[in-house]
């Protein structure tokens, strides 16, 4: 279906090779997975697909590169429509229309189908995606899965032969993210489309692809069976670091094939030694909080305490009040009536250096905080700012991921740079309370491993809370030490991290999955139990 | 669902019934129509978001009505009859012969002024409710091919302008948050241009793969038929215009 012939790729004013001498090919009905570091080359290598790269984006390509035996060079990208559906990562940026139907109808109209086969083609995919009780929505005023699920159906309403996604599941919730995951597979295995999919948590995909082409970073690319290049890769999913710290003779995709090589170790072993918390004193208090916009109830009295030192998850589905929760605990939205005290102060009525030095705030958009040309800039206005010795900053990140080039303007770092850039400069002003607004989209394994090393470490250090809002349950088992559930403006469990976790299937990290009725989160807990046995 | 009417006929409604209003220049009939319009929005919104800029348009209108007034009292010919008060008079010089700023306000002065301003508020309300009821895409889509073209294109540069507020107010959040407290053009416009770029690149990327430009003619999904209900909408407006304008 697919097939690259020797295909090397570089873009003019880099000196990196993205790819060279790639050769394969991509049979119908396969489902392909790309993965590798974040700035490594995966959406490039998505996009080569059907021609924006380098159609659109400029960049210099050797080999060939046919789809269904049309050449992607002889073509622009609109001449591949009908035959490969393309979904970005951030799928509402590339809505055209603003009502459901329409924007599922546009593709068809520009390639002038005739009205009665766009008819029957939007309900046909309408039935597939399960829209059809949101046909006529505006897309704006969709949920974050409902709009990723419209992005698909849109692609597929062409009946494309080959659908490419990149990262359809980065901004999900769990629970969202695997019905796109479970419509995806129906689609390959009712409808042999060949889909190609990148994403960072190999976790929620793994099982399902076939092969995987894993982009090493210097040009190099390695294609073969998930088994195969899981066994030496080194960004792998929490289950076959399991298998690789336990030494087991194979590895297992899926959490069934993993239980089933480690029945007796979860027969053998004393339970989990309790964690007892010392109790400590009341950093952020959280007083009856409601929150309400356009009549609608974000927040009903919320209560909450969050201690010094502890490490806080707040998880939940999209749209169930982490983000109003957050910003009122940080003191840019005000609450209808309840009361937020960090430290005995109201946060709202902070300005300036005093807010810097009282709450410390990562956005969802890290780089909403980033305004100037270099990195060596941004560092040193931090520095200036918060009064401390110039050069301080740009050490502390440089400690956080060594090697940044400090003339680098902060755009062109890749999304694990640019957080840990933002986060050198936030801690910079030595804030008693750090608060994150879902850090982790778009981080590879080793990126997210160090962030939560610095998080612990500033929790540590300082004894100073840190309240994260996250959809990533990987995350939160490895970092968290307790987690705040919330659902419909509502505290819905509050506790530690391995009772919440376990006490819900489809938020349990994949290890607990596989060492369940054992009170086992992450691979540590697993290597550290075993250990005291 | 309400049952939708043509995309054209609340614009010509519009059309016709503000020609009407304007050739009649009556205060009374001018406001009946303009609750007209107010209940019409409120009877036919379907919940798009196109029906916000209705309450635009009232808010244009009331200012129009208000700066007209203002301004009639202050500058102008004067008009005999009963005062009401008296304002100083600025002296100007002779070569502005006509002209006045300040003086005798009368009754009549006054509701002159707000006579006036309440015809063009008039038309912005009729507009606004016709503009609020259909959907610029729909609107597009009975429109010949070359308008359409064009068309989509402002459409699209019009739908960017509210998400560029949401950036706006989110960047403006998180850099108050960093303790940035002045708003600096360098410190908004960077990151701002920065997504609005990217966002428009990606936009064009999408349109581009899904085909867009691709066929020289270009189909409709579910076209708008002219029904029944369309011409009596019509009939009914030409028929009042006309008596109208007759008056």
């Amino acid at each position: 279906m697919i097939k690259f012939s020797n295909v090397s790729l570089i873009y003019p004013q880099s000196t990196k090779t993205i790819l060279e001498d790639l050769s394969c090919e991509i049979e119908e009905g396969e489902m392909v997975l790309v993965m590798g570091h974040t700035g490594s080359g995966k959406s490039s290598l998505l996009r080569l697909i059907n021609g924006l790269v380098p159609h659109h984006t400029g960049g210099i390509l050797a080999g060939d590169i046919t789809v269904d035996g049309i050449s992607t060079r002889a073509v622009k990208p609109g001449a591949l429509a009908h035959l490969v559906g393309i979904v970005g990562q951030n799928p509402v940026n590339g809505f055209v229309t603003d009502i459901v139907e329409e924007e599922l109808a546009f593709g068809m109209e520009a390639l002038n189908f005739p009205a009665d086969v766009m008819r029957k083609r939007v309900e046909e995919v309408l039935d597939l995606l399960s829209l059809n009780a949101i046909r006529d929505r505006s897309i704006s005023t969709l949920s974050g899965g409902e709009q990723q699920r419209v992005a698909i159906a849109a692609a597929l309403v062409m009946h494309p032969k080959v659908l490419v996604l990149d990262e359809p599941t980065s901004a999900l919730d769990p629970i969202a993210a695997e019905e796109v995951l479970s419509v995806l597979h129906r689609l390959v295995h009712d409808l042999s489309v060949t889909v190609i999919i990148a994403e960072h948590r190999l976790e929620r995909v793994i099982q399902f692809v076939d092969r995987i082409i894993l982009i090493e970073g210097d040009g190099e690319t390695s294609i073969g069976s998930a088994d195969e290049i899981l066994q030496r890769a080194d960004l792998v999913p929490p289950i076959i670091r399991l298998a690789r710290a336990l030494n087991l003779s194979e590895i297992g995709l899926s959490v069934r094939e993993v239980r089933r090589l480690t029945t007796d170790l979860r027969e053998n072993v004393v339970a989990h030694p309790e964690q007892h918390n010392s109790l400590n004193k009341n950093v952020i208090e959280v007083d009856s909080l409601a929150l309400a916009y356009n009549k609608k109830e974000a927040l009903k009295k919320v209560s909450t305490q969050v201690q010094a030192g502890e490490i806080v998850a707040l998880m939940g589905r999209n749209g169930a009040g982490k983000s109003s929760l957050l910003e009122t605990i940080v003191g840019v939205s005000g609450p209808d009536s309840g009361s937020v005290l960090v430290n005995g102060v109201d946060p709202a009525t902070l300005r300036g250096r005093d807010r810097r030095t009282a709450i410390g705030y990562v956005p969802q958009e890290p780089s909403d905080l980033l305004y100037l040309q270099s990195v060596k800039q941004e560092c040193e206005s931090a520095d200036k700012e918060n009064e401390i010795a110039l050069g301080a900053t740009f050490e502390f990140l440089n400690r956080l991921v060594p090697n940044i080039s400090e003339n680098t303007h902060p755009h062109d770092l890749s999304e694990g740079q640019r957080l840990a850039l933002v986060l050198s400069i936030v801690l910079s002003s030595n804030p008693k309370v750090l608060v994150l607004d879902e850090p982790t989209r778009g981080l590879d394994y080793q990126a997210k491993a160090l962030f939560s090393l610095a998080l612990k470490e500033f929790a540590q250090k300082f004894n100073s809370p840190v309240l994260l809002a996250t959809h990533d349950v990987e995350l939160v088992a490895e970092l968290a030490d307790r987690v705040i559930f919330l659902a419909e403006g509502e505290i819905v469990a509050d506790g530690r991290t391995l009772e919440v976790l376990l006490s819900s299937p489809a938020f349990a990290p994949q290890v607990a999955k596989v060492m369940s009725p054992q009170p086992w989160l992450t691979v540590d807990d697993v290597i550290s139990a075993l250990d005291v046995k | 669902m309400k049952r939708p009417l043509h995309p054209l006929t609340l614009w010509i409604w519009a059309l016709l019934t503000a020609i009407g209003v304007v050739s009649l220049d009556s205060t009374r009939v001018a406001l009946i129509f303009m609750g007209v319009a107010v209940l019409l929005v409120k009877v036919r919104a379907d919940g798009s978001p196109w029906n916000a800029t209705f309450s635009w348009s009232l808010r244009i209108a009331i200012f129009i009505i208000t700066i007209r007034a203002i301004v009639g009292v202050l500058i102008g010919v004067p008009i005999p009859g009963t005062e009401l008060f008296r304002i100083p008079i600025l002296e100007l010089p002779s070569w502005m012969p006509g002209i006045r700023i300040g003086g005798a306000v009368t009754a009549e002065r006054l509701s002159s002024s707000l006579h006036e301003g309440i015809i063009i508020a008039a038309m912005i309300v009729l507009f606004g409710a016709a503009s609020a009821l259909t959907s610029p895409h729909k609107l597009l889509r009975v429109l010949p091919f070359f308008i359409y073209e064009v068309g989509i294109t402002l459409v699209i540069a019009a739908s960017v302008f509210p998400q560029l507020v949401q950036s706006l107010k989110r960047i403006r959040k998180a850099q108050r948050l960093r303790g940035i407290e002045k708003i600096g053009l360098r410190t908004l416009a960077l990151p701002l241009l920065e997504e609005a770029l990217s966002r428009s690149l990606q936009l064009a990327e999408s349109m581009d793969s899904r085909g867009y430009g691709v066929s020289r003619k270009r189909s409709r999904y579910r076209p708008s038929p002219w029904s029944k209900r369309d011409s009596v909408v019509a009939i009914i407006s030409i028929v009042a215009s006309g008596f109208m304008v007759a008056q």
